[in-house]
């Protein structure tokens, strides 16, 4: 057993001090050691996108991320995206959730997405937003992407 | 006749959630009760909670799961009791017998499209009765006659007068009346949230991540652990390295469980850290060596056994059909908190199958039911799979061994390799046609494993299981000869409920079967449908609508082809067409529309989601879902290699809803069987490839 490090993990703008091996995936952290459970395990192989936070801005799948990769840097949890942020409001308009397990990693996903382009392609979308909803929500999460970078546009202008 | 009555007084009551107000409970008579049951407090269940601050708690029978039950037996109760849609609160339903869905036959349970077609006329009651008493209270404190007390969202007004009075300010007065035994109930035209789109309650708590999933539970001095079962079904555990999983910081305990093994940790993944360092080798097993090809031969056989019928008619279409064993895969994976001590046990768990958990609680804790609680929290995706209790066995087992609260949480290999899965089958026609093309004799013969011999072992002696021939037994199309044979298969791969279980195979074969005679006969599939359904005016004005919103006879872009389909279950009837184009094998599919005649409409943005999402659900099955068997063993072990449909080729799919004001009818499955058959038929459009077997992966099919 090797334990060097104690990672020092800035989420949602706090620092934590975490005496963790440093190859536990930040998804561990997250909802066993610190208690924020709105990240979400879906598959632990970096495939369905549940488990999606940002980590310095891009969108990235917790579930494969060590923690000692995460050190450093800039970690935002659903948690931390804000009460009333557009992505959130555009979801809540669209009625997207079934389930709503899925929904944490489609937002993250999407507002790192929109950070950076504000009228992505429909391609683009596609690919970026690979999330699996088990549920099938995908008729209104693509309605729910279009209308979050209208409220973002809007918020902004 | 009514199945249910308000049987019990309302109550006042310092409850030991410290709310005093107007609680009212209803409880109804099921179907087949002998006895009558002991009227106290305890077994009241609860339905409807106003406290002195007007704040309303509608007790809600049914798990929410995503098909927004909390929303729409919410809009029952809130329409018929003028409550005010801005105070009202939900809760998941104790276990209590007063919960059972007059519809459900194995007691507590969500499941089968039921909740509201179930709870729709019990709850109108409820709120009528709680309505009727407010206005009783509200007479009493001005001194009038109760007609010239009106109930409008949440408060009383009193006739030509400024006066009114809130729900919570008479709530405890209401509280003191007899609940009347047939309260008036509201006309439709005077409903004022039933049949409208409102927004699901639970929705925003779902978007920041603070609604609680099974898998979110946390107790104090909670441990969490992981299992691994036998990979090849009934096998047992036959050796382990415990002093290496023990080596891994963190593990508390390994502990055999039924047909496996596992592990409990300070955290979930050094749980499975440790799982790994255990190295556990199993042996044994009911499908030992088994091969996928070897469960087809059976089917085959059994087929065979049954016989072709001899079909003399101006054309015989003979055909074979089959599906594989799916899997219901769940995002959130299957997950159980359980805290036994000496004398309480406590289970927290996204369970669709309250009754059933309350049963393994007793048996494991060896408690009694007065000294057990089941919390129900929100699902993550049930589909069938979350109505078994492997899962909480194996954290009430744990929790009993360790004494503390013990979360487990299985691995996404686990939940696919460990199934209860849609039952792979085969079915075949010999459909007779006239010299029009129109079919004089229909012979189905299905073979199949039994879902419910597990429940009702005479089931197989008979060869009879009515959820594997839902869908078969019954066809819509004015047929004179119809017959269908069933022979039980069983090969030792675990089968249980999945998304609308028989349909999910029937209605591909049935309506690919139909739409191949249509095809023959060189008719057009949707007129010939229609005229098969003389006199069903119901299915008629479905697949009408479909027609009408697909544009159907169009003429339609090179290489696009468009599918239509039927369907009823749960009550409901609905119909499907989807657009397609395909180069080569690769294939897009453009724009979905669906029609549903459901009878009664509660909340048509639930209704399109459960369309949509089902629809979806099919689509995702049809094109690359399978469980294959290789030496006993399930293949496939990860989203990886079990392809689940992502936003990349999922298709726009519009709704209609027809409100025939019919019978209410479920609306949480009907969706999930059209999109086999409607794919199937609209790829036989655009290409002339007729797929016989699914999944379209191994046609070489691919979405572009
Ligand atoms: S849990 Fe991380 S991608 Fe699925
Ligand atoms: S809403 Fe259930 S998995 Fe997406």
């Amino acid at each position: 057993m090797r334990l060097i490090i104690m990672p020092l993990l800035k989420i949602n703008g706090t620092t934590h001090q975490l005496d963790v091996e440093d190859e536990m995936p930040l998804l561990w952290v997250l909802r066993d050691e610190l208690g924020m459970t709105g990240t979400k395990f879906g598959c632990g192989i970096g495939q369905c996108g549940a488990c999606t936070v940002h980590l310095n801005g891009e969108a990235v799948r917790s579930c494969i991320l060590p923690v000692f990769s995460a050190q450093g840097k800039e970690i935002i949890t659903i948690e931390g995206i804000g009460e009333n942020n557009p992505v959130q409001k555009a979801w809540i308009e669209e009625q997207v959730p079934q389930c709503g397990y899925c929904i944490s990693g489609q937002i993250m996903a999407t507002s790192a997405l929109l950070s950076k382009n504000l009228k992505p392609s429909e391609s683009e979308i596609e690919n970026k937003i690979s999330n699996i909803c088990r549920c099938g929500n995908y008729v209104r999460l693509r309605k729910a992407i279009r209308l979050s970078a209208k409220l973002i546009q809007k918020q902004g202008g | 006749m009514e199945k249910y009555s308000l049987l019990r007084r309302a109550f006042l009551k310092k409850s030991a959630l410290t709310c005093t107000g107007l609680m009212v409970g209803l409880a109804y008579e099921p179907k087949c009760s002998l006895a009558a049951k002991v009227e106290n407090l305890e077994h009241l269940g609860i339905w409807i909670r106003i406290t002195p601050d007007g704040k309303t708690t509608f007790i809600i029978p049914s798990s929410e799961m995503g098909q927004g039950v909390n929303t729409s037996l919410s809009m029952i109760l809130a329409d018929e009791m003028e409550a005010d849609w801005q105070m009202i609160k939900t809760e998941t339903a104790p276990v209590n017998s007063d919960y059972i869905n007059p519809e459900s036959n194995s007691g507590q349970i969500t499941a089968g499209s039921s909740s509201v077609k179930g709870f729709w006329g019990p709850l109108r009651k409820a709120g009528a009765a709680v309505k009727l008493m407010l206005r009783q209270a509200a007479a009493q404190r001005w001194r009038i006659p109760v007609e010239e007390c009106s109930a409008r969202s949440g408060h009383i007004y009193r006739k030509n007068s400024s006066q009114k009075l809130s729900y919570g300010e008479i709530a405890e007065a209401a509280g003191k009346l007899d609940i009347p035994f047939d309260p008036p109930l509201k006309k439709s035209k005077d409903y004022n949230l039933i049949g409208r789109s409102v927004k699901r309650i639970d929705i925003p708590s779902k978007t920041n991540g603070s609604a609680q999933f099974g898998i979110d539970v946390r107790l104090p001095e909670m441990t969490y652990a992981t299992i691994c079962q036998s990979p090849v079904f009934g096998g047992e555990v036959m050796s382990y390295d415990e002093a290496a999983a023990n080596k891994i910081r963190g593990v508390k305990k390994v502990v055999i469980i039924p047909n496996g093994i596992a592990v409990i940790a300070d955290n979930t993944w050094r749980a499975k850290q440790g799982m790994e360092a255990l190295n556990v080798k199993f042996n044994g097993g009911e499908t030992k060596g088994l091969e996928s090809k070897q469960i087809k031969d059976e089917f085959i056989k059994a087929l065979d056994a049954e016989g072709k019928t001899n079909t003399e008619a101006f054309n015989v279409l003979d055909l074979e059909y089959e599906v594989p064993y799916l899997s219901q895969a769940a995002l959130e994976p299957m997950n159980c908190t359980a805290n036994i001590t000496e004398n309480s046990c406590e289970v927290w768990v996204p369970t669709q199958f309250q009754e059933a958990c309350m049963d393994v609680a007793k048996e494991i804790s060896e408690l009694n039911e007065e000294q057990i609680k089941i919390y129900t929290t929100y699902i993550g995706g049930g589909f069938g799979r979350r109505a078994e209790t492997d899962f909480v066995k194996q954290s009430l087992i744990l929790s009993k061994e360790l004494g503390k609260p013990v979360k487990v949480t299985w691995m996404r290999e686990e939940d696919i390799q460990q199934g209860f899965y849609r039952p792979a089958s085969m079915s075949r026609f010999q459909i007779g046609l006239n010299k029009d093309g129109f079919p004089v004799s229909w012979n189905n013969q299905l073979a199949s494993p039994s879902i419910l011999k597990r429940f009702f072992a005479p089931m197989a002696w008979f060869n009879v299981d009515p959820l594997s021939t839902e869908g078969a037994d019954e066809i819509p199309y004015a047929i004179d000869d119809f017959n269908l044979d069933y022979t039980e298969v069983d090969s030792g791969v675990p089968v249980g409920f999945w998304h609308s279980v028989g349909s999910s195979f029937n209605a591909f074969f049935i309506e690919s079967a139909i739409d191949e005679s249509a095809h023959l006969a060189g008719h057009d599939p949707l007129l010939y449908r229609l005229k098969l359904l003389k006199g069903k005016a119901r299915f008629q004005k479905v697949l009408n609508k479909v027609a009408e919103k697909s544009q159907w006879g169009r003429e339609l872009p090179k290489g696009h082809g468009l599918g239509i389909c039927l369907h009823k279950t749960r009550g409901s009837i609905a119909g499907a067409a989807i657009e397609v184009s395909t180069v080569n094998d690769l294939l897009k599919l453009h724009k979905a529309w669906i029609a549903i005649d459901c009878g009664k409409v509660i909340n048509p943005n639930t209704i399109r989601a459960q369309m949509e999402g089902g629809f979806t659900f099919g689509l995702s099955a049809t094109l690359g879902e399978k469980i294959t068997i290789k030496d006993g063993r399930v293949e496939q072990s990860n989203f990886h290699d079990y392809p689940i449909l992502r936003l990349k080729g999922a298709p726009d799919i519009s709704v209609e809803i027809i409100e025939s004001g019919e019978e209410i009818g479920g609306v949480g499955e009907v969706a999930v069987p059209l999109a086999s058959p409607a794919l199937a038929n609209a790829i036989f459009s655009s290409s002339g490839k007729r797929i016989r077997s699914l999944p379209m992966s191994n046609h070489g099919i691919k979405i572009a």
